[in-house]
């Protein structure tokens, strides 16, 4: 009894007043839940909380920065010309064995005016930036996908924001390219570099498009005669970090490679939905069974 | 006072997370930035926008947490057994903020996107677990009992 009240003692003033008398039992009386500790104010609990978490932010932030991958070693335009022949003719039994791969199909069937250009073959439009990660990844399956319905003059090697997600992606930007084809036409606008300085402008006629089409606002925009919209990558950007354009060149002559899976499964969409556009032509682009399979699920 | 600001947060948070759910089941969309570091996007199209080893998506987790933390709010507020609800307030917050911890981990270490409203949410719990320990501090208790 005396052990237990002594306890109690502990949770009580030190000095009781001596004419108090007792409790009896069985009637409850009420005391702080916690001992008071009557050095150590109200708000310390909260605040070492706060103080806590935005340490452990910093911590995270700190090990993400030490963790992101360098940037690409620039490349010559030499072996850019090398990396642009591999990518603008990759092998039609590579694109065959790969299909979807890993790319996810982000194609939006719309309905509006059949959009074409200006010589009267079906327009592909693509909204961009350079700064943009994702641009830079969707370029790859873009240039794979159209060099098999047309021909690519121009291209330039560019890499995404240092300072965006998924920093420093290497990409060719369409930005000075031209594209010619018998078969559909395309216009690129690249906004921005990758420091975000003003690079094109958009006509009205594209910004419309935009508006119309691209509500959510991402980018890259792709609008494929007005049948097909693609907002966003196809895939995501991490599988080209830390890689230089040579390297990924490299992996996408593998077809079981993580980046083959990713860029050549995504330039088979976009073939798909061109293929939709011009009625199957070329045929011995159009009529593969990859192609043909996504096309049935668009 | 504190157990009402208690099922307020809750409910914001509530929102927040029946908000995602929705955007995540139906083809609405997500309104938030899509470039730069503050991304929606990139973070609730990872695998990490779902419970692991299921389809569903981790806003519905949020959806019952917020449900338990503010009915625990409510039985603080009408005074029912206020002592074993205020710790198990103190439990279940703390088990949300370390939650909470992991996400942002994989947000700014995985990831590398914030997610504004999984931030929001994030806050919530935040500011759960820290009325919960006020409360914890200053509540009253029944001695004996």
């Amino acid at each position: 009894m005396a052990m237990a009240h002594k306890r109690k003692g502990a949770h009580a003033p030190p000095k009781s007043p001596p004419r108090m008398p007792p409790q009896e039992p069985h009637k409850k009386a009420m005391r702080p839940m916690r001992r008071p500790v009557r050095r150590t104010p109200g708000w310390l609990p909260a605040a070492a909380t706060i103080g806590g978490i935005a340490l452990v932010v910093v911590a995270f932030l700190a090990i993400r920065w030490a963790t992101s991958p360098p940037a690409p070693a620039p490349i010559d335009s030499t072996h850019a010309a090398e990396v642009l022949s591999v990518i603008t003719s990759v092998p039609t039994p590579d694109l065959e064995r790969v299909a979807s791969g890993t790319a996810t199909n982000r194609l939006n069937p719309t309905s509006g005016p059949a959009l074409t250009g200006p010589a009267g073959r079906p327009l592909i439009f693509y909204f961009g930036a350079e700064y943009c990660p994702y641009c830079a990844a969707e370029r790859w399956p873009m240039i794979i996908a159209l060099s098999r319905f047309g021909t690519f003059s121009g291209l330039k090697t560019t890499t995404s924001s240092s300072t965006d997600i998924y920093p420093n992606t290497p990409s060719f930007t369409f930005h000075g390219a031209v594209y010619s084809s018998q078969f559909v036409e395309f216009q690129a606008v690249e906004t921005t570099d990758r420091n975000q300085k003003a690079l094109d402008s958009p006509t009205q006629a594209q910004l419309a498009l935009v508006n119309r089409y691209d509500k959510g606002g991402s980018i890259p925009f792709v609008d494929f005669g007005n049948r097909y919209t693609l907002s966003g990558a196809t895939y995501l950007p991490d599988s080209l970090q830390g890689m230089g354009w040579q390297q990924i060149a490299e992996a996408l002559q593998q077809p079981d490679s993580a980046q083959s899976k990713a860029i050549l499964g995504s330039a088979n969409l976009v073939a798909a939905a061109v293929c939709k556009l011009t009625s199957d032509q070329p045929a011995e682009v159009c009529s593969g069974a990859a192609i043909q399979s996504i096309e049935a699920k668009l | 006072m504190l157990p009402a600001l208690t099922a307020l947060a809750s409910m914001a948070g509530l929102g927040v997370s029946l908000y995602l759910t929705i955007v995540h089941y139906s083809a609405i969309p997500l309104v938030c930035t899509t470039s730069g570091a503050v991304n929606c996007e990139v973070v609730l199209s990872s695998g990490y926008a779902v419970i692991a080893g299921s389809a569903l998506p981790t806003a519905a987790a949020g959806i019952v947490w917020f449900l338990v933390s503010g009915a625990l709010a409510i039985g603080q507020w009408t005074g029912r057994s206020s002592r074993l609800i205020t710790r198990l307030q103190v439990a279940w917050s703390a088990l949300g903020l370390l939650t909470v911890l992991f996400l942002v981990f994989v947000e700014i270490v995985i990831l590398g996107a914030i997610c504004l409203w999984c931030t929001a949410a994030h806050v919530f719990v935040l500011v759960t677990f820290l009325l919960a320990i006020t409360m914890w501090q200053s509540a009253p208790a029944q001695e004996g009992s």
